[in-house]
């Protein structure tokens, strides 16, 4: 037996106490797991929103639509080094309930402006050189049960086709994987002027564009050399960077971070509690104990250790279960959700911060009884119990 | 006053205080106790038998006066000086043995020696030749739950002797056992005293047990009165 | 029989009375119950707000039509022939000889969140005379309704609540026109009160709709006479629409975000009740070891193992109906009435307030005890089972 061995054995001289107080801090450890996951997957667009890409919308509102000739002057501004244009379609797959992101964009620009899709060689010129094309997704495809060289059709709840109906026919001619797993892909693209020249409103008109600056550092200056050119015309525009953009977005979904801190909060202040109070009565029982090791030469602030590593042994334990079941719950989520929220994944950012939640949990729990037992006189001790 | 004495008690005062009022147990205190000794301490409840038992064992301080052990002034010592020192220089066995109860007799008796240097193989060898000379080898892996009482008290011996210390330190070693029981530890007692040359101050309340003893003091309102034994 | 219940009278006072021993272990079995409670109530009374007012909004007595497939306002259209059909179709209400039909636009427009100063999507809707005539218990409470022509908004009592740049008498611009708030209005707490309302011709032309609407709204003339509007809309003139009843269709776009909601605050509030029932487990099997001898004494009194039963049983019920009525109490004090908003179905902000109501306390109520049950039958029958010679025995 070592020391270690010894604080092991304290830590299980009840079995079934030891095994709820694991139980509860591998519950909190989980639910924080899991919703970190969900979290950053929320974020992930902010995260993943390159610097140098700009957003160009209409001020009234981003669903307000802008003249395609903005398209031009816009290219034409100096600090713009790339463009492209989007509108947004309103798809949904057979089930008008299953609304998908469908965009009819400039279809070049847009594979330059988003390098961080992968699209193989071929699948590119196939999609550049067929008006049909579309290009999907990978995950979404795969939720969706599309496959490659098929024809679908894809309908719109806002546009109608101007031979009847609200269907249009695509070619699916390639999938879209995304360069790092959290990077966005559940999109649905295909050609601008396919769109333009079928739907019997709204011609000749763009939803935003998307933007690529020579520099980051341009950003606020071309932002306001866009904005400008555009005052006082029949619609105003406003340029944002990416991430400003999304950010804005996900913040109209309400505060998630103060709801996740509140929960998370929650659920370790139940811990906290619960361990805490059963380690002042574990070791309140061991008084006697105590005094006992301190006559046979263990000092004082080795009793102080000893019970430190006591607790945190626990919440470590504990912790480390939840975390890792955590992960596997979310990778199960990631696979259900696929194509919903990209990104799922216990991130190695969230396992440093679990650790040092961990590790401040148990100095938290440890520390009130280590210093009681610290402080026991020895005569005390064995004159209790 | 001999000067070659391990243990010299010199003017110790202690009292303890209680609901304000000072209750002394010692006052000027003087006592002698050579290497190899094996003394009985017996008195009334109340009289400070546990007390001396305390300031010898470093577990306690006192008011005033020297508690001079192999030399070292142990009443100056700090007590991490004194922790550190017990580990040692002394062996504790308790009236109801305060063995821990989620060890095995043999890891009980390993606990001193997790505060040394000494290798795993080491410890474990102190271990067996302890339990050994107690005669408990064969309930080495046993826990105390499933001993007896005089078991239990073997495994207690064991632990107090595996540093090797000079001295033990015994409160009523047999106050919980049946006669045949107590009669076994405390020929053990002896033979660690006669064989290996512990020094031993027990205290008890049995005449029967401190028959055992060299020589017998009385401890009565913080004095002493000996009673000389033939050896 | 009445020696029984006299028997588990007196266990059960024993037992409560000597809680106050057990304090900090009961005090954190309490909260950690009371926290669980807290959370899962902040969760329903969101659903329950928001299922709330979008279902609060809509009357059977209303129709709405719907271009086929569009789901949501914001991407219906209907031209100004097709609208003119559905006006007359049978089953809509009359007054005066017109039909009680509103045709209405559906925009979007930017404000600020107060709470966050993020901007935000907010509905503008435009409507003509008739549009007040399908809006139950509509009043202005400030200031005036917007003039005919004008470019003039009211706006809805609890958008303001929530969002600035929409106060009395502000000007506000969208897009290169300029309009004035004259007005606030009320709408019976329903999801209209988080719009602003401007004259559909005005609107129409500012966002060059010409003389289309995405959505109309008609009064229904009788009850079951949606049957034959459907019929002759659909089948009869063969016009490519979705016709609900105002309430069928809030109830639907309610049911989403309230299912998600749910779906996210039910596991959660299941998995924080675990870690209370760890906790609850292991108090009251703390209690039934610190109270052996006690327990073992009366036993060997000839109380029966059953009174032990019920009293460790009823400790631990106790313990966590006290925790769940604190927990109704801190999600009381800190959400009921919480105004707050979201993303509706049009990428719109929806206001509402969290609402505690009776259902959803009874919710928290049932986890709560079902916690107190479950951590406590398993002590209770070791208590039940108490070896009788452990009263004769000394501590440990």
């Amino acid at each position: 037996m070592t020391i270690f061995g010894f604080v092991r054995k304290n830590m299980f001289r009840k079995k079934l106490r030891a095994i709820l107080m694991l139980a509860a801090t591998f519950i909190a450890f989980l639910i924080f797991g899991v919703l970190m996951a969900f979290f950053n997957a929320f974020n992930s667009g902010t995260e993943n929103a390159a610097a140098d890409r700009m957003v160009v919308v209409n001020k009234i509102n981003f669903t307000q639509t802008m003249p395609f000739a903005y398209f031009n002057r816009v290219k034409a501004i100096e600090g713009v080094e790339l463009a492209g244009h989007a509108n947004w379609f309103g798809g949904y797959y057979q089930d008008p309930k299953n609304q998908i992101p469908v965009f009819a964009v400039s279809p070049e620009e847009y594979l330059d402006l988003y390098p961080e899709w992968i699209i193989e060689d071929e699948v590119r010129d196939a999609f550049l050189s067929d008006r049909t094309a579309l290009l999907i997704g990978a995950d979404l495809a795969l939720r969706l049960g599309i496959e490659v060289g098929t024809q679908i059709p894809m309908f719109s709840n806002i546009y109608s086709h101007k031979d009847g109906g609200n269907s249009w026919s695509f070619n699916v001619v390639g999938l879209i994987e995304g360069r790092d797993k959290d990077t966005p892909t559940a999109n649905v693209i295909f050609h601008y002027d396919y769109f333009n020249e079928t739907i019997t409103f709204g011609q000749d008109n763009i939803g935003w564009m998307v933007v690529r600056t020579a520099s980051p550092d341009l950003n606020d200056v071309v932002a306001e050399r866009i904005d400008t050119q555009f005052a006082n015309s029949q619609a105003e525009t406003k340029t944002s960077s990416e991430k400003a953009f999304n950010k804005a977005f996900i913040a109209q979904l309400g505060n998630i971070t103060l709801i996740v801190g509140l929960v998370v909060g929650a659920a370790f202040l139940t811990i906290l509690m619960i361990v805490g109070n059963t380690m002042v009565m574990s070791i309140r029982e061991r008084t006697k104990e105590i005094g006992v090791l301190k006559t046979l030469g263990f000092s004082s602030p080795r009793i102080l250790r000893m019970v430190l590593a006591e607790s945190l042994l626990l919440s470590f334990v504990g912790g480390l279960l939840g975390m890792g079941v955590a992960t596997l719950i979310v990778a199960v989520m990631s696979v259900l959700l696929q194509g919903f929220i990209p990104g799922m994944a216990v991130g190695a950012d969230v396992f440093l911060q679990a650790l040092g939640i961990m590790f401040i949990l148990g100095l938290i729990t440890g520390l009130p009884p280590a210093l009681t037992a610290m402080r026991l006189p020895i005569v005390k001790a064995l004159s209790r119990g | 006053m001999t000067d070659n004495a391990l243990i010299q008690i010199r003017s110790v005062t202690k009292a303890y205080s209680k609901a304000k009022e000072r209750i002394g147990i010692f006052e000027d205190l003087n006592l002698d106790i050579k290497k190899g000794d094996f003394v009985a301490v017996m008195g009334p409840s109340g009289s400070g038998k546990t007390t001396l038992l305390n300031l010898v064992g470093g577990v306690d301080q006192p008011d005033a006066g020297e508690v001079v052990i192999g030399g070292k002034h142990i009443e100056k010592l700090s007590e991490g000086q004194l922790a550190k020192w017990r580990s040692g220089h002394v062996g504790f066995i308790f009236q109801f043995y305060n063995l821990m109860p989620m060890l095995s007799a043999a890891q009980n008796v390993e606990l001193p020696l997790l505060l040394t240097k000494l290798s795993r193989k080491e410890r474990a060898e102190r271990v067996a030749t302890a339990l050994s000379v107690v005669n408990l080898s064969d309930r080495a892996k046993h826990s105390p739950k499933e001993m007896s009482g005089g078991q239990m008290q073997r495994v207690a011996i064991a632990r107090a002797i595996v540093s090797d210390p000079d001295l033990l330190l015994c409160d009523e070693p047999t106050g919980d056992l049946d006669r045949e029981t107590a009669d076994e530890i405390l020929t053990m007692l002896q033979l660690l005293n006669k064989e290996l040359g512990k020094t031993i101050i027990m205290v008890t309340h049995d005449p029967a047990a401190a028959a055992y003893a060299k020589r017998v003091l009385h401890l009565d309102k913080g004095l002493f009165v000996e009673k000389e034994r033939a050896a | 029989m009445k020696s029984m219940m006299l028997q588990i009278i007196a266990v059960l006072t024993i037992n409560i009375k000597s809680l106050p021993q057990r304090f900090w272990m009961s005090t954190s079995t309490i909260g950690a119950v009371a926290l669980v409670v807290a959370v899962l109530l902040g969760f329903l009374a969101m659903a329950n707000g928001f299922q709330k007012t979008i279902s609060g909004t809509g009357s059977q007595d209303t129709a709405i039509v719907l271009r086929e497939g569009s789901q949501a306002e914001l991407n219906s259209v209907i031209s100004r022939p097709d609208q003119r059909i559905i006006e007359e179709a049978p089953g809509v209400a009359r007054q005066n000889g017109a039909p009680v039909a509103s045709g209405e636009l559906y925009v979007v427009v930017d404000g600020v969140k107060k709470a966050s100063q993020t901007e935000a999507n907010l509905p503008l809707r435009g409507v003509g005379p008739m549009g007040l005539n399908v809006r139950e218990g509509f009043k202005i409470t400030k200031g005036r309704m917007f003039a005919s022509g004008s470019n003039e908004v009211v706006a809805g009592a609890a958008l303001l609540r929530e969002f600035s740049g929409f106060e009395l008498g502000r000007t506000v611009r969208f897009g290169t026109s300029e309009w004035k708030v004259v007005g606030v209005f009320e709408a019976n707490g329903s999801i209209f009160e988080s719009e602003l309302w401007a004259d559909l011709p005005v609107v129409q032309s500012l966002f060059n709709r010409g003389s289309a609407v995405q959505v109309m709204r008609l009064g229904l003339s009788g009850q079951n006479t949606l049957e034959d509007m459907k019929s002759y809309l659909l089948e009869d003139q063969n016009l490519d629409l979705d016709i609900y009843t105002e309430q069928d269709y809030f109830a639907e776009q309610a049911s989403q975000t309230t299912n998600f909601i749910q779906y996210l605050g039910w596991p959660l509030g299941v998995a924080m009740a675990l870690g209370a029932l760890a906790g609850a487990l292991n108090t009251m099997y703390s209690s039934v070891a610190s109270r052996a001898s006690e327990i073992a004494t009366l036993r060997a009194i000839g109380f029966s193992g059953f009174s032990a039963f019920v009293g460790t049983l009823a400790e631990a019920l106790v313990l966590s109906a006290m925790g769940a009525v604190l927990g109704v109490l801190i999600a009381w004090a800190f959400f009921d009435g919480i105004s707050t908003s979201t993303l509706g179905a049009s990428f719109t902000q929806v206001v509402f307030t969290f609402e505690l109501s009776l259902d959803v306390i009874v919710q928290a109520l049932i986890l709560a005890l079902a916690i107190g049950l479950i951590g406590g039958i398993l002590p209770a029958v070791r208590a039940a089972r108490q070896n009788v010679a452990a009263a004769f025995q000394t501590a440990e």
